[in-house]
């Protein structure tokens, strides 16, 4: 399975749009960095069989809370993740 | 960054011996060019020279090794095609030495 | 075996240089025969249209860089299919003397058959 990491904003940038299109059921989406601003809002339709990782720090950071059906995670499960998916697709822009 | 002089014109060239611009070449320039990597230019060596330049129009890119070795060989026949043929003609490394001397920019994909 | 490696073209050529930086890298990929595959998708699809003529923005094509890869080993170039619709973009029109253009309509299934995905 894939893991995808976005880290624009969705209100900037097509970053999770174009994620969303390239997630298989079953992938992970972890959003990082300004990624994390796509809580603030309803994520696309098609990640709903995905699971959803957040960047707990980068959500705090930020003001927002991070709702029940997204897992908050520190860096080292983020790591872990790394290593249990593969390919890892960064959508950095 | 230093200068040469052919036929009475100031050419720059940068800190590897490469052309600053690439309108500067002329044959002389290519002699010039040569000479100073020790070569001297025969008629081999100028079809090669066309081709890297022909090469450039139509890619916009100088040439690797192995796309050069492909290029020589789609145009001048699988005999002069040869990573040994063109390494003859412009040791160590044609790819390099043969963009330079044909006064292309320095191949970004060549170590 | 060897990492399979994809590279992810997803940027229009001119705005940054986001998308020659990524040709580089698989320019130079393939000169040390390391040749990704290439995936193009979203904005990254104009890369392919022809007719591109960037000299008075005093850029070089990338479109003729593009033409390059067959030269470097690269003789597949693999495009999302939605994209291209999306952007009203007959895949008829894209050509890559000596490429074959294959369509991806699974961008996802496919993303998935590899070791290693670049983002460019």
């Amino acid at each position: 399975m894939t893991l995808h990491i976005v880290s624009k904003s969705p209100f900037s940038s097509s970053a999770l749009s174009d994620c969303a299109n390239a997630v298989r059921d079953g992938d992970a989406l972890l959003l990082i960095e300004d990624g994390v601003y796509a809580l603030s809002r309803e994520m696309p339709e098609k990640l709903a069989a995905a699971k959803l990782y957040c960047l707990a720090a980068d959500a705090a950071a930020r003001g927002l809370a991070v709702p029940g059906s997204i897992e908050a995670i520190d860096d080292a499960r983020w790591v872990s993740l790394c290593t249990e998916h593969h390919p890892v697709v960064s959508w950095f822009k | 960054m230093s200068n040469i002089e052919i036929e009475g014109r100031q050419i720059a060239l940068d800190k590897e011996g490469f052309l600053r611009n690439r309108e500067d070449w002329s044959p002389a320039v290519a002699k010039h060019l040569a000479e100073a990597e020790g070569i001297t230019l025969t008629e081999a060596h100028w079809q090669v020279i066309a081709l890297l330049q022909d090469f450039y129009r139509e890619f916009e890119l100088s040439p690797a090794m192995r796309p050069l070795v492909k290029y020589v060989g789609q145009h001048l026949g699988a005999d002069k095609g040869r990573s040994i043929y063109l390494m003859q003609l412009f040791p160590p490394s044609p790819a390099r030495i043969g963009s330079k001397i044909a006064g292309l920019p320095k191949p970004t994909n060549c170590l | 075996m060897a990492n399979r490696t994809l590279a992810i073209c997803r940027q229009a050529p001119y705005g940054s240089a986001l998308a020659r930086e990524g040709l580089e890298a698989v320019l130079a990929a393939a000169a040390m025969d390391q040749s990704p595959e290439l995936l193009f998708v979203n904005d990254g699809v104009f890369q392919l249209l022809d007719g591109q003529e960037p000299a008075a923005i005093e850029q070089k094509s990338l479109q003729r860089n593009l033409q390059a890869l067959p030269m470097f080993g690269v003789e597949t170039l693999h495009v999302c299919k939605l994209s291209l619709s999306q952007r009203g973009i007959d895949p008829a029109q894209l050509q890559i003397t000596g490429a074959e253009i294959v369509l991806v309509v699974d961008v996802g299934k496919f993303i998935a058959g590899f070791d290693i995905a670049l983002n460019f």
